[in-house]
């Protein structure tokens, strides 16, 4: 598979991801890295049902995902890699899934929420995850739908986080 | 005693479907609408809709309409489903809502979401398709 979005999007696959990315991105094959949805049978067949027959769907847990390095042959078809939120992202780094671009859609902290934009609340963790990522050289862009203009972590952190 | 009907979309489609449908045909009745936002989070939208089914169940039972299969209003919904008790149609249209009265009272829900399902299949036409075929049968 090759690679072509990263995102963190608690909502996994819904109307953004069906109508929007696939097409943009022309995807062929969609992973759902997610505990909650790989031990969760009525939920990963809600979820091969909704997604086109011709795109391939895999749904499997963070670390199965994370540690099967086919990802890393760019050969297959273009992937659009979906966590339900940056813990599971930053887990799947730490076990050697690497990206060079981290993609934010819809995130809902339910504690210590901290308003981002619109869409994306974070908490403390949450920001210390991103920076690492940062600090690794990922990218990380907040944007819901690919026509939506892309947000720099890095801008965002510098206009409301700072002490 | 009727089947109460949710209509849960993205953004403000659901309101305005109901609005549509009611100046055509009149007050509609144990329906309301819930919109979808990115900006609510899963645990407030679940809250929203558990309210709303309470809202409309008048003892027969709820029908959800939601407008895509996969989007969130839909994915949301399906955690609700029961058997006999709620029942969700995806991809609502307005011939569906005005469908609804004529039969809300005389079905239970589990036929009343097939024949609403069916009935919004059957209302989506291509003209010009319609027209050949008459030509061709003259």
């Amino acid at each position: 598979m090759d690679v072509s979005l990263v995102r963190v999007d608690n909502r996994l696959i819904h109307g953004q991801i069906l109508e929007a990315w696939i097409p943009f991105i022309k995807a062929s094959c969609i992973v759902v890295a997610d505990d909650d949805v790989a031990t969760d049978f009525f939920r990963e067949s809600v979820i091969k049902m909704a997604v086109p027959s011709d795109i391939e769907v895999v749904v499997n847990s963070v670390e199965e995902f994370s540690k099967n390095h086919s990802y890393n042959e760019k050969n297959g078809g273009k992937t659009i890699v979906l966590f339900c939120d940056v813990r599971d992202a930053l887990k799947a780094y730490k076990f050697g899934f690497r990206f060079e671009k981290l993609n934010i859609g819809n995130v809902h902290s339910e504690e210590g929420r901290k308003c981002c934009t619109p869409t994306v609340y974070l908490c403390e963790s949450d920001i210390e995850g991103l920076q690492f990522l940062i600090d690794s050289g990922v990218n990380v862009e907040f944007r819901c739908v690919p026509g939506d203009k892309p947000v720099d972590f890095r801008d965002l952190i510098e206009e409301h986080m700072l002490p | 005693m009727m089947v109460g009907v949710l209509v849960i979309t993205h953004g403000n489609l659901g309101y305005e479907l109901i609005r549509s449908a009611e100046l055509i045909k009149g007050r509609l009745g144990s329906i309301l609408a819930i919109s979808v936002d990115p900006t609510k989070g899963v645990e407030e939208l679940k809250k929203e809709i558990t309210a709303g089914i309470k809202k409309v169940d008048k003892g027969k039972g709820v029908l959800i309409m939601t407008d895509l299969f996969g989007g969130t209003p839909s994915n949301l919904s399906l955690s609700f489903l029961k058997e006999g008790k709620l029942e969700v149609v995806t991809g609502v249209n307005l011939p569906m809502l005005l469908k609804l009265p004529d039969i809300r009272e005389e079905k239970d829900l589990t036929d009343l979401a097939y024949t609403i399902k069916d009935y919004g299949r059957r209302n989506i036409s291509l003209a010009g398709e319609i027209l050949n075929k008459k030509v061709d049968s003259k």
